[in-house]
């Protein structure tokens, strides 16, 4: 996972995620719009015939909160369902 | 953020597993079902050295069916460029099937043993070292972990007045699994068909919002629950990773 | 190069000059054998 900023601005950051596809993004864009604070969040991943930029861009606009701040956020949220889907799994068996 | 999961097993065997999962939205089902697919590495032949094939195959043709056979796969045993050598030394006339590929590892081994990989005639024979490595998925379908792998939404269903005596006599099909007041009944017991389960009635049947069925066999590299949670595992590293690059 | 007659299965030497044809029999329908070499292949 390689992290490139493209844009950005005291709320919006546009931000390419080089190596995930997907499978993450989806997942990401989806706790990130669970946020109070994010205001929309989005990603694009373009196909490989389309040529020029194959890596997904995330872009993210924020009500007020730095954009980097609610990355974060979003990273952990992700963590953090991730691990309670583990231990609702586990515990099921 | 009270995202209880709520976990309950229909259908729970080493190969495969049928689950409900309440709480889940549409992003996080859909990325464990592809993390399933594409991200939890496994073993497979992915280089053979061929001592004699007088088979009646060319040695790439055999090389990719060797490829295709699941291999066991231990959890934690085995870094990205790990490699297991097998052999196999078979003299027609004979089936060379896949449990006869000799593992040096009893961790590593073919998952099923009557995979057919080649019928050799009188005096042809096909001796072969093949090396086994961790891949993923989305590099190559022979390291797939899971497959026939996917969800469905729960239906809800509400039995409703008797149906006209005239009415229509049509078959009314679900499939997967039906919630009926507390009771989860996979729509297999009732043929599919829930004028069998409920005749003569009026019955409304409805998407249980962010209630997802998932299905999921494995190929026999590992169990199956093995598999969904190493899959939750690639997620939460990658989630990991990103706040630590975030963060910085 | 090594052959091997299709007619009378006797393993064949072909230099330059001899043309294709079997030396012992003369029938010039030759196979050839596949190398004793171990051959390596990625599955893909």
């Amino acid at each position: 996972m390689d992290l490139r900023v493209i844009e950005q601005q005291d709320t919006e950051l546009t931000i390419e995620i080089a190596g995930e596809d997907h499978t993450f993004m989806n997942v990401l864009k989806g706790a990130l719009l669970e946020l109070d604070d994010v205001a929309a969040a989005t990603y694009d991943q373009n196909p490989e015939q389309s040529g020029g930029q194959t890596e997904p861009v995330l872009t993210l606009k924020t009500e007020g909160a730095k954009p980097l701040d609610c990355l974060e956020q979003g990273a952990t949220l992700v963590d953090e369902q991730m691990n309670e889907f583990r231990t609702a799994f586990e515990n099921a068996r | 953020m009270a995202t209880d999961f709520d976990v309950e097993f229909i259908e729970d065997t080493e190969r495969e597993a049928r689950f409900l999962v309440r709480g889940i939205t549409p992003a996080f089902a859909n990325g464990i079902r592809r993390a399933i697919l594409a991200d939890v590495p496994t073993l497979s032949i992915d280089t053979v050295r061929f001592v004699e094939n007088s088979s009646v195959l060319f040695d790439e043709v055999l090389a990719l069916r060797m490829g295709l056979v699941p291999l066991t796969t231990p959890e934690g045993e085995f870094d990205e460029d790990d490699t297991v050598t097998l052999a196999i030394d078979v003299e027609g006339p004979a089936t060379a099937y896949s449990g006869d590929l000799v593992s040096p590892d009893p961790q590593v081994e073919p998952a099923d043993e009557n995979i057919p990989l080649i019928e050799l005639k009188d005096g042809q024979r096909l001796e072969a070292e093949a090396e086994a490595k961790l891949g993923r998925g989305r590099d190559h379908a022979k390291f797939q972990g899971g497959v026939a792998v996917g969800y469905r939404h729960l239906q809800h269903v509400e039995v409703g007045d008797d149906a006209s005596e005239y009415g229509e006599d049509e078959a009314q099909i679900v499939r997967g699994v039906i919630e009926d007041g507390d009771e989860l009944v996979a729509t297999s017991e009732f043929g599919h068909d829930l004028t069998n389960r409920y005749p003569g009635k009026e019955v409304t049947v409805e998407d249980v919002p962010n209630a997802f069925v998932f299905h999921v066999e494995s190929d026999g590299s590992m169990p199956v629950d093995e598999l969904v949670l190493r899959a939750v595992d690639t997620l939460s590293t990658r989630a990991d990773e990103l706040r630590e690059k975030v963060s910085l | 190069m090594s052959y091997k007659c299709s007619r009378c299965k006797r393993d064949v030497e072909l230099d330059a000059y001899g043309g294709v044809r079997c030396p012992y029999c003369g029938h010039r329908v030759l196979l050839k054998e596949r190398s004793r070499d171990v051959k390596e292949v990625d599955v893909q």
